[in-house]
């Protein structure tokens, strides 16, 4: 877990700079914001056992509830 | 735009690395056993037809990609919105490879390292590669995609005297309905995938080159799967081939005297290197589009540090990966490689017909 913090910290203050400097507008910073929490967010679960069902279950869910996959 | 251009040979070699991509390790033909060969040529015919619509769609929006198409067709919030499943559906497709490249690492090169391990110091290299550019990237595609069939054939050499060439008789034994299935499948993956190359199409610096470029790309494509099938079925015979996790791999490695296992990791590492690189550059590039970015490189290790994350959890295991692949993926598929891309082709072309424009034309 310890491991995983890490990582993304040093991905984040690598990104961090260029945001600063790049002036970037506030829409880049939430899309960088959400994709980097859900990322970190998923991590922990996987890593804790704690694994929620994923897209591809999500979509054959669905594939199965229009009845194209049997 | 990003005013970078690539030559038609580029984006030939780019494109064809990206079919080859993950079909190095599981090619979604060898379901219909040894009747494999039908399959690929049916389905290679379907693709190339698919392959053809999406450059008539490029050539009948000059220097706009799909987000643009899709805007300008659509109009802004159906396009946007449509604009956002797809760039789903491309890091999905980059988190899919990258699973399979990973599983492939961890079950035969490196067994005692974590996926995850793999993975990472993958993606690190794909970030430098995205983030230097489509012209890097063609470049890249120009030094290393001419390596994959040099391997195919070396290995095919190799084993030259242990083949049996009757291993693919008879022909339909099981009827035409595994044939056709497969094809079906050979056609969504990978050659309808390539839609993702209409965020790539505006980059060709001759425009009259796409069609020729991309034909020549997916008949290189067919002529290559359809050796490496040859290959295998002669050298592992029908079952052993239908029954192997990665057959390419085990073919390798019947070559008596010498370890040529790598070299498999080399193509594996090219194709699924071109193709995860093609699909976040593509799924950052429309991202960017649709929220008025102006570089695009901003959100690539963020993209790409979800499509890790993604990739290890979107399957539990190998078998799970192989059967969504097989079971799945076809019918997913099909709204973003056909249903979409044929309404724009549709649009496109009314638009050109349009009699406003004809008389412009005059």
């Amino acid at each position: 877990m310890v491991i995983i913090l890490v990582v993304f910290a040093t991905l984040v203050l690598y990104d961090l700079p260029r945001f600063i400097k790049n002036k970037e507008m506030a829409n880049a910073m939430i899309i960088y914001v959400f994709f980097m929490a859900a990322s970190l967010a998923v991590s922990l679960l996987l890593v804790s056992g704690k694994r929620p069902p994923g897209p591809s279950e999500w979509i054959e869910w669905l594939l199965k509830m229009i009845e194209v996959v049997k | 735009m990003e005013k970078a251009k690539i030559s038609g040979i580029q984006l030939s070699l780019l494109f064809t690395g990206f079919l080859f991509g993950s079909v190095i390790i599981m090619n979604p033909a060898i379901s219909a056993k040894n009747d494999a060969w039908l399959s690929i040529i049916l389905g290679g015919f379907g693709g190339t037809l698919l392959i053809w619509i999406y450059a008539s769609i490029a050539l009948l929006n000059p220097s706009k990609t799909l987000v643009e198409i899709l805007q300008e067709k659509l109009g802004k919030i159906l396009g946007n919105t449509i604009a956002i499943l797809y760039i789903w559906y491309f890091i999905h497709l980059a988190s899919l490879v990258f699973r399979n490249f990973g599983e492939f690492i961890a079950t035969v090169t490196f067994p005692e390292t974590p996926m995850v391990v793999v993975l990472v110091i993958f993606a690190l290299i794909l970030v430098y590669s995205i983030n230097s550019g489509i012209e890097v990237m063609g470049r890249l595609s120009e030094l290393f995609v001419p390596i994959i069939p040099v391997v195919a054939i070396m290995v095919a050499f190799a084993l030259i005297t242990i083949h049996d060439f009757s291993a693919f008789m008879p022909i339909m034994e099981n009827g035409i309905g595994p044939v056709l299935k497969a094809a079906i499948e050979f056609i969504t993956f990978p050659n309808g995938e390539t839609v993702v190359f209409l965020m790539l199409f505006p980059h060709l610096n001759k425009k009259e080159n796409l069609k020729k470029a991309t034909m020549l790309s997916v008949l290189a494509f067919i002529i290559l799967s359809l050796f490496i099938f040859f290959r295998d079925i002669s050298v592992l015979g029908s079952d052993l081939m239908f029954r192997a996790t990665f057959a390419n791999h085990l073919t390798s490695l019947l070559i008596p005297g010498i370890n040529v296992e790598p070299l498999i990791d080399i193509n594996l590492l090219i194709g699924g290197g071109i193709k995860i690189s093609v699909c976040i550059y593509a799924a950052v590039k429309a991202l960017s589009q649709v929220l008025g970015i102006s570089d695009y490189r901003i959100l690539t290790a963020a993209v790409t540090t979800f499509c890790v994350v993604l990739s290890i959890w979107v399957y539990e295991n190998v078998l799970e990966m192989f059967s969504w692949a097989e079971k799945v993926w076809p019918y997913y598929s099909i709204p973003f490689q056909i249903v979409i891309p044929l309404l724009l082709f549709f649009l496109s072309l009314r638009k050109k017909f349009e009699p406003s424009n004809a008389k412009t034309e005059s």
